[in-house]
């Protein structure tokens, strides 16, 4: 039961955050957790199933880019376009993480990167639905359903975000303790047994895929409607390796030093290095815990044991 | 106008462009084929070996003689970054933490060529010796541009020959298939990697050397070129010495080609072709599967 | 081995939260300072693909600020800049944007390099009780399509560099063009403008090129211009793009076989390229040629400020934006930004480009168009270049509300 209080100790801290910080932090926090989101979504490909995607910006580019547009064009209240949004993703994910499984290992990430890229390139192509290398601006927050306005105003959606962030945390969580979760662990270690045992991995593999992009999908989706506009260059290069550090930690690292000095990439990159150096666990073990706690379990050595338990 | 002179001219305008990505491909696949690392910095060594090419001819006066010192000097950068940071990881079962180290070493590396070199761009002249114009077939073309194709091909040839016939370069394929018995023969496995290593990162930089010209030096410089880089060597199968020539061929074309007729989707071809590449052949060309 | 993992993930997580308080802090304790000094907040490009434009406007506005320090300030009060780095990315200058607006409590705002960078801004401006005055973003819909009362275009804008240019053309003796623009807001609105200009004065335009944004190998599009019979090559590229185009089309001896026209002409591109950049003729942003006592002041503080640099188009724009904004405070009596709006609205302005007008309609600044050759001159250590023509500023600037021109 340890880790509930803990789990309800940092909710209940950040329930309250908005009310012990001045505005503009606000919109710093709001960003952290939408990147926490993001970096959660690619920390269940990469930390608990070990799929490395290096494409996974296109999750967050197709949820941002679809509540754009449905918000711009159809203006439906504003939970309902960002599910809409979400909707799309994963509709869009399907065929994307059916070919990518096709290939295992580095071949899996470049394949992902070429539909990043791809889904770049197609931002430029299609200009006039999405604006090219302008993006889309002056996206709405509509109001509704039911009249509810909450959500219009920055604190409202700071406890927006939260509720996204939470919510999609506590189902990442169950997913990974259920039966599901155990299989896809088993394939983590030993896909060949997993086989073996039965299971068609590859379609464990797709949901998998499919399920991050819903989570990045609606991390896009938030910002989107948040920043008030989409632009091609949050799917550039830079975002790859941004979420494979640690969402929360890293933006808020690369904000204050970038305000300390010019030099900030030169310290962010030396604390890189020494972090990789000395405290592997450290930055690994925030990739690769997120979902692995089963606290109860006592003397349980490795996720050996777990798929063993789960077969 | 001249139909046939201009698909020569397009021809050699991919093969020149081949000729650097080629370069840079090559250090990549090798430095993956030995270590099975991932090099995150290789276009920032890239972008090095241009600043430290174009210093070299400051205070020389000879493009030549940058040709040599440039990846001399960087690659024994990279050597020392082999020895002192790499090698504590090669235990680890975990491949992410080059990932994570290489690039955090393309972090701090961009930032001090920000310090020593500056912000401004710097133009790296050609020397007056290769800076004639050809006209093939009523097409002009650069003699510079000749002159990459001619260097690119010199290069194919003796790496290839190198790996092929030479008793060093049979310790490097061997080290690639199974570096454990090759150790367990008694050679020093990471005396190997090393040099592979600094000889990877010697390529990448001679690249960069090479592209000043058409470039100029500029800071970030080697931010697209890496990941064209890394499509070629997935394309050409990663480890695969001969498919990072095969797969520079292929995307110079696919881009040059693209970008003349399909001005619109320029961006979308190099990925298209991977994506069909890997569909047909999940490991490269001529790769295996990972 | 569970329980060591959970535990990191723990403490990042209440290090997540502690680190968001010690974001909070330095504000709270910021905020109780006095609001003393005219703030103007410039978020600009320190690191990435436009770096040397950013670090222009920084140098400019910091000679500006020891230039008004020495005068008693503005309105007796001192000028304060605030510099933050977005990187070129629209996402992170709103962001640096806010900071500057919430934290620092900038209510001016300038220095913005990307036009779509000042394209995302300007739907956010009423939210933040700020005005944004334009030093140098291009794009044509800035003061059409997307047009906001709070925000004002000091400088010329795409549409007016092509405008320039196509008039000079008009008596030129090159009948067919052909356009190649960089693919991003600023080259398609500058292709555009110069495809209609282009047609008015009745010459041809055989086709428009676009490279991707950062394109490193320009021989496809050089075989292109060989392939077309071009006479004249109109040219809208910017910084590494541009210096990657003209070192190209050297080595191809291309611009023996056709003129280049250049949207804005760069003195970073001209040093770079030498003797190579010699002959090229465009539209100039800044002319640093320019015989009025304004000018000749401004280079004289410049190049003893800065030795042996020649002020380049966004230090000569910035320094005009800076120049007009002043102006406009010192008429309305404030800093308040609707004042300053108010006031600046058909104010008329001398500075280093000449007269300018701020017209109220869309907030452009009319200024006049100058056309520039590349040529070595003996005052300087870097070839310059130099005014061929100038066109008055009525008929440099587009219809109201517009990119294109009626007359």
């Amino acid at each position: 039961m340890n880790w509930k209080v803990n789990f309800g100790v940092t909710a209940g801290v950040c329930v309250l955050l908005p009310f012990m910080v001045p505005q503009y932090s606000l919109t710093v926090l709001i960003e952290a957790l939408i990147f926490g989101l993001f970096a959660m979504s690619l920390d269940l490909l990469v930390g608990y199933c070990r799929l490395y995607s290096f494409g996974h910006a296109a999750a967050y580019g197709l949820g941002a880019y679809s509540t754009a547009l449905i918000l711009t064009q159809l203006q439906p209240p504003l939970p309902i376009g960002i599910v809409l949004a979400v909707l799309v993703t994963i509709l869009a994910a399907i065929p994307i993480a059916w070919i990518c499984t096709r290939s295992t290992g580095v071949s899996f990430a470049m394949l992902t990167l070429a539909f990043a890229q791809l889904g770049y390139a197609m931002l430029f192509r299609f200009r006039d639905v999405t604006g090219g290398s302008d993006g889309i601006v002056g996206i709405p927050r509509p109001s509704g359903p039911l009249g509810i306005t909450w959500f219009q105003g920055k604190t409202g959606y700071y406890y927006l975000v939260l509720g996204c962030l939470l919510g999609s945390y506590l189902l990442c969580c169950a997913i990974v303790r259920s039966p599901f979760g155990a299989v896809l662990a088993g394939i983590r270690e030993n896909e060949a047994k997993t086989i073996a045992l039965g299971y068609n991995t590859r379609v464990y593999k797709i949901a998998t895929v499919v399920l991050a992009y819903g989570f990045g999908g609606l991390a896009g989706a938030l910002y989107a409607a948040f920043a008030g506009f989409a632009s091609p260059e949050l799917g550039g290069a830079g975002t790859l390796i941004g979420p494979i550090l640690g969402g929360v930690f890293f933006v808020f690292l690369e904000h204050e030093l970038s305000q300390v000095t010019d030099l900030w990439p030169l310290i962010f990159g030396s604390i890189f290095i020494a972090f990789v150096m000395f405290a592997p666990e450290g930055i690994w073990g925030i990739l690769t815990s997120r979902f692995n706690a089963k606290p109860e379990v006592p003397n349980s050595a490795s996720g050996k044991e777990t798929s063993d338990a789960a077969a | 106008m001249n139909f046939l002179g201009f698909i020569l001219a397009q021809c050699l305008s991919a093969l020149s462009q081949a000729a650097i990505l080629f370069f840079i491909a090559c250090g990549l696949t090798l430095i993956f084929g030995i270590m099975r690392i991932v090099n995150f910095a290789h276009g920032v060594i890239f972008m090095l070996g241009a600043y430290v090419g174009y210093t070299t001819v400051a205070v020389t006066g000879s493009f030549l003689l940058s040709l040599i010192v440039a990846p001399i000097v960087v690659g024994a950068v990279g050597m020392a970054f082999e020895r002192i940071f790499l090698r504590y990881l090669y235990g680890r079962r975990d491949g992410g933490a080059y990932l994570l180290l290489t690039f955090g070493l393309a972090v701090v590396l961009s930032e001090l060529i920000r310090i020593i070199w500056g912000a401004q761009p710097l133009s790296a002249g050609i020397p007056d010796s290769l800076r004639g114009i050809v006209v093939i077939l009523d097409q002009p073309f650069p003699l510079y541009r000749l002159f990459l194709i001619a260097l690119g091909i010199a290069a194919a040839v003796t790496i290839w020959q190198f790996l092929e016939r030479t008793r060093a370069g049979l310790l490097i394929r061997a080290v690639s298939q199974n570096s454990e018995m090759v150790q367990a023969l008694g050679t020093d496995v990471d005396l190997v990697r090393t040099g592979v290593f600094g000889f990877g990162c010697a390529m990448a930089a001679l690249g960069g050397v090479l592209a000043a010209p058409l470039v100029t030096a500029f800071l970030g410089m080697g931010t697209t070129v890496v990941i064209d880089a890394f499509v070629i060597v997935i394309i050409g199968g990663m480890g695969s010495f001969l498919g990072s020539l095969i797969g520079s061929i292929l995307v110079a074309f696919v881009q040059v080609l693209g970008a003349y007729y399909f001005q619109d989707l320029a961006l979308a071809f190099m990925y298209f072709l991977m994506l069909t590449v890997l569909v047909i052949r999940p490991g490269g060309l001529l790769g295996k599967e990972d | 081995m569970m329980t060591r993992q959970t535990v990191t993930r723990r403490r990042i997580l209440k290090g997540a939260v502690a680190a968001s308080a010690l974001a909070a802090a330095p504000a709270i304790m910021r905020q109780s300072t006095a609001a003393i000094p005219i703030k103007i907040g410039i978020p600009t490009v320190i690191t990435g693909g436009y770096a040397l434009l950013g670090s222009q406007v920084i140098r400019t506005c910091k000679l500006v600020k020891k230039m008004t320090d020495a005068k008693g300030g503005v309105l007796g009060q001192p000028v304060e800049f605030f510099y933050q780095d977005t990187q070129g990315d629209p996402a992170t200058c709103v962001r640096k944007c806010q900071e500057l607006v919430e934290r620092d409590n900038c209510r001016i705002l300038s220095g913005v390099i990307v036009s779509s960078e000042a394209a995302a801004m300007l739907p956010k401006l009423e939210e933040w009780n700020a005005i944004f005055i334009s030093h140098g973003n291009g794009d044509g819909r800035l003061t059409a399509e997307l047009f906001v009362p709070r925000f004002f275009r000091a400088n010329t804008s795409a549409p007016m560099g092509a405008r320039a240019l196509a008039l000079y053309l008009k008596d030129a003796p090159e009948k067919k063009f052909i356009a190649i623009a960089s693919d991003a807001a600023w080259g398609r609105s500058s292709n555009a403008a110069f495809e209609e200009q282009i047609k008015k004065v009745g010459k041809d335009l055989i086709d428009k090129i676009y490279a991707p944004v950062a394109n490193k190998d320009y021989s496809p599009y050089i075989t292109k211009i060989l392939q077309s019979g071009a006479q004249g090559c109109y040219v809208a590229l910017q910084g590494d793009e541009a210096r990657a185009f003209y070192s190209q089309a050297t080595q191809y001896g291309l611009a023996q076989r056709v003129q280049f026209f250049t949207e804005i002409v760069a003195q970073a591109d001209i040093k770079v390229l030498g003797k190579d950049a010699i002959g090229l003729m465009g539209s100039s942003r800044y002319p640093l040629t320019y015989d009025i006592p304004q000018n000749k002041a401004f280079r004289e503080a410049f190049m003893s400020e800065y030795k042996n640099e020649i002020p380049d188009w966004s230090d000569g724009e910035m320094y005009q934006a800076l120049m007009i904004l002043f102006a406009a405070i010192e008429k309305a009596g404030s800093p308040e930004p609707m004042k300053i709006v108010t006031a600046m609205e058909d104010l008329e302005v001398t500075s280093v480009k000449g007269p300018i007008l701020m017209r109220k309609c869309d907030h452009q600044g009319e200024n006049q168009g100058f056309v520039v050759k590349v040529a070595k001159n003996d005052k300087y250590a870097e070839p310059i270049a130099e005014i061929v023509k100038i066109y008055p500023r009525e008929v440099n600037t587009p219809d109201c509300r517009s990119a294109s021109y009626s007359k």
